[in-house]
């Protein structure tokens, strides 16, 4: 089973584009298949964004949970996505 | 001498425009800006405005930037944005290695809390139509009362998560 890592931004933020190239380099590391990202803008998808409780994007939520509101380095990153992993095959 | 002539014939136009202009009472700066007096040393306390110079009796005078950063005060507070969230603002505007994106930035920020409210504000009135729903309003006792007795359950059970 896969993780779902979906990360709230806006086009056109330099910063944002710079900031997650490095976070999804790790996901390439750990693999396409075990975690799927998906760039979220939030003025397109508003209201699932303030479900969620973004309010200072660019954040990353995992399998539909804002684990980041701000977004965390790349070993924090890494950590938080290999224990989620190491989670998943347990009932 | 020719210089001195042309001053006299346009001084507005000629060098130091800030200080030539800078000749408004904190009355007229407040009129021009339809705001109140009081405003103005609010936001002077909050360090969003100062005074272009005192005058020599040491009373406040303002120019034309004073009225356009009010301008922009009263429109940002109409956007919802704080006094803080328009001081942030207004530091990227003054700053060189800022952009466009920065403000963005800023009032996507604010949308997206302006939303958060709206939805949970929705969520208040909500649980109150449940409320409404569950009292027919007729003359029964207090402590008969359904919505009175809803609440102590929902107290019972304590705060939703």
């Amino acid at each position: 089973m896969s993780i779902s890592v979906e990360v709230f931004s806006t086009p056109g933020c330099g910063r944002c584009a710079q900031a997650t190239e490095t976070l999804k380099s790790v996901v390439a590391e750990l693999g396409q298949d075990q975690v799927v990202w998906r760039d979220v803008n939030v003025l397109d998808e508003l209201d699932y964004a303030v479900e969620l409780g973004v309010i200072t994007p660019p954040s990353i939520a995992i399998d539909g949970e804002l684990v980041f509101p701000k977004l965390p380095t790349a070993d924090k990153f890494r950590e938080e996505l290999t224990r989620r992993l190491n989670m998943a095959p347990a009932p | 001498m020719h210089e001195e002539a042309m001053s006299r014939v346009s001084p507005a136009r000629l060098k130091e425009p800030s200080r030539e202009s800078a000749a408004l009472t904190i009355g007229k700066v407040a009129r021009i800006a339809q705001v109140s007096v009081d405003a103005i040393r609010f936001y002077e306390k909050e360090g969003l405005l100062s005074p272009a110079r005192k005058s020599d009796a040491g009373y406040r005078l303002y120019n034309e930037d004073a009225v356009r950063r009010l301008t922009f005060i009263k429109h940002a507070q109409h956007c919802g944005l704080s006094l803080a969230e328009i001081r942030e603002l207004l530091e990227l505007k003054s700053r060189g290695d800022s952009c466009c994106e920065d403000v963005r930035g800023v009032a996507i920020q604010k949308k997206l809390q302006i939303e958060a409210k709206i939805r949970a504000l929705k969520a208040m009135s909500q649980a109150l139509s449940e409320l409404i729903d569950i009292c027919a309003g007729d003359r029964k006792p207090l402590d008969e009362c359904p919505i009175l007795a809803a609440l102590e359950s929902s107290l019972a059970k304590g705060p939703r998560p």
